[in-house]
């Protein structure tokens, strides 16, 4: 089945109301405030918490009998090796993004709603209930702020003249572990930054993969880049992105056309020419120091 | 100056400019100017448009005419070598802080204005009108959140010990992306970052010092270490962070008491235990590589 666009602006109405309602009152009532009571993950830096869980819990009991057919993957119920994300319409969910930010109270922390089909972003609902920022699209319906079409800026997008999102994210070991992500994301950021290198406007990071994506749609931000982050950091922000006219491609170079699940990303703001979109991307490319390595 | 000076009334001054006259215009201006000035004419990166100029010449109308016996320190007429922050009271300002964001309308410029009387931050005032944010306080009178009061304590108790490890730091590549100062910078960012360093729980850039220090203020954030920023772009949220029980000292090792000029600046959040905070202080410094120095 192919689902119509007045099915897709159906379920992102259904997504808007349940992270208004259901998901944003309990993720602003507990930020903050739970600070002695995370768990450890794969390292003590990414923190899980039983709010995550227990808002998994009402997206995944809400979305399951308004659409039973539809499949299912959520952070928290995900199981390495067993989750592939196939052609038929596929919820990616992420109940909070921004762990940290969560657990620090720094107000950038959101829930993530995506919908796949056919492997590709059509729904995208992100909420952060601290700041009351609703970013909400679906494919060919446009992108939506709070209710109101996201409208970018017409400009010329340069690399050396852009601010751009990168996040030190939770791998934090160099090489001895066997795997230089971290190395490769360090050298990256000073290739960018440095006066020799890309000489960018600047950097910015706000700890939450799908805030980051939705200000790149909005036009705040001219780019994102990241490794390591997983389908359902960025299905929502994805299909936003594309909605607002940028463009999502791979983190390492050449990887014009990636999955969902590819977990390395670089997204690019509308508002601009494609070519420019592709020269941008080409020039952000040449600055990638290595390839990056990840696995689900 | 021997006649006592009314902080408050001045806090409450600076405000409503803050959000009737100064606020508006970033507001409607963000985004919109495409054509800036390179400050130092070579660095490509850093930038100031004609809106900054336009916006430290109101506050600085408004601010002589109320308070004309009163020295002025602001970001666009500063003069390198002549421009002396002196015992006597000085408004302290930048017009636009973050103004590559203010550039790129990414919302996190605001206005920063504060007052110092012997050198030392007695008022400060940070208006982020994207985020219709004011954060405000003077000297012995606590803090205000849009013009409320804000119970900084209740918010320490919630976040709990202040640890290297457990904190989220800000960080800021800033305008200078060359010599040892950058340097100093990257590496000190791996080594705070690295699982063999300081292990922080993560790193933010807002692109804004005076925003980083007013969510500092508010709790949002443990710590903000950085170099090369100005006395216009700390003043205000110096002021404030104290009212908080926060603490600032020098980016580099050892240095426990810096003025408001001393361009590297280690702030810390309030907590409940002094002697945590001069941890935290120690801990910082061990993960710093290389020494940041600037004119």
């Amino acid at each position: 089945m192919v689902l119509s666009q007045e099915e897709l602006k159906n379920i992102e109405t259904a997504l808007v109301e349940l992270a208004e309602n259901e998901v944003g009152p309990v993720l602003k009532e507990k930020a903050g405030t739970l600070f002695e009571s995370f768990d450890d993950k794969a390292n003590q830096v990414d923190l899980v918490t039983v709010v995550d869980k227990k808002i998994e819990n009402i997206i995944k009991e809400k979305l399951s009998s308004l659409y039973p057919s539809f499949k299912f993957v959520g952070e928290e119920t995900y199981k390495p090796n067993d989750t592939g994300i196939g052609e038929e319409p596929t919820f990616i969910i992420d109940p909070i993004d921004g762990t940290t930010n969560f657990i620090h109270g720094y107000p950038y922390s959101c829930t993530s709603l995506g919908l796949v089909e056919g492997g590709v972003p059509v729904v995208g609902v992100v909420y952060n209930p601290h700041l009351n920022l609703m970013y909400h699209a679906s494919k060919g319906n446009g992108g939506f702020l709070n209710g109101k079409p996201i409208k970018v800026t017409e400009r010329s997008l340069k690399l050396q003249q852009s601010i751009i999102a990168l996040e030190a994210g939770s791998e934090r070991s160099s090489g001895s572990s066997g795997d230089d992500n971290f190395d490769i994301k360090q050298a990256t950021y000073n290739n960018l930054l440095s006066d020799k290198g890309g000489y960018i406007h600047g950097s910015r990071s706000c700890g939450s993969a799908a805030m980051n994506m939705c200000f790149v749609a909005s036009g705040k931000l001219d780019a994102y880049w990241e490794g390591g982050c997983w389908a359902w950091d960025v299905c929502a922000g994805w299909c936003i992105v594309k909605e607002c006219g940028g463009t999502v491609v791979g983190g390492n170079p050449n990887e014009w056309d990636i999955p969902v699940d590819e977990r390395c990303y670089l997204a690019v703001r509308g508002g601009c020419s494609e070519p420019d979109q592709k020269a941008f991307i080409e020039e952000f490319w040449s600055h990638v120091a290595g390839k990056l390595k990840y696995h689900w | 100056m021997s006649e006592p000076v009314d902080l408050a009334s001045i806090e409450e001054f600076l405000c409503n400019l803050a959000i009737d006259e100064v606020g508006p215009l970033i507001k409607a201006k963000s985004g919109t100017q495409h054509n800036y000035d390179l400050k130092t004419g070579n660095r490509a990166v850093d930038i100031v448009t004609a809106i900054d100029k336009q916006v430290e010449k109101i506050i600085w109308d408004r601010v002589k005419s109320k308070y004309p016996d009163f020295q002025f320190v602001g970001e666009e007429s500063y003069v390198p070598g002549v421009t002396k922050i002196s015992d006597a009271p000085t408004f302290i300002i930048d017009p636009i802080d973050g103004t590559t964001n203010f550039v790129h309308d990414f919302p996190f410029s605001c206005t920063s204005m504060g007052l110092t009387v012997n050198k030392e931050p007695v008022v400060g005032v940070i208006y982020n009108p994207h985020l219709d944010l004011l954060v405000s306080a003077s000297k012995g009178n606590g803090v205000r959140v849009n013009g409320k009061p804000f119970d900084y304590k209740h918010k320490i108790d919630e976040k709990g010990p202040l640890v290297l490890k457990t904190s989220v730091v800000a960080l800021q590549p800033g305008s200078a992306r060359e010599g040892p100062n950058f340097t100093t910078k990257m590496k000190t960012y791996e080594e705070l970052l690295s699982c063999d360093g300081g292990f922080v729980h993560g790193f933010r850039n807002l692109g804004s010092s005076a925003m980083t220090l007013a969510y500092l203020c508010l709790g949002y954030l443990d710590s903000y270490w950085d170099g090369g920023c100005y006395a216009w772009d700390v003043c205000a949220g110096w002021c404030i962070l104290y009212e908080t029980g926060g603490r600032i000292v020098g980016a580099n090792k050892n240095e426990w008491n810096v003025t408001v000029d001393n361009r590297t600046y280690l702030a810390i959040r309030g907590c409940s235990e002094k002697k945590d905070q001069e941890k935290y202080i120690n801990d910082f410094w061990s993960c710093v590589r290389g020494e940041l120095k600037y004119d």
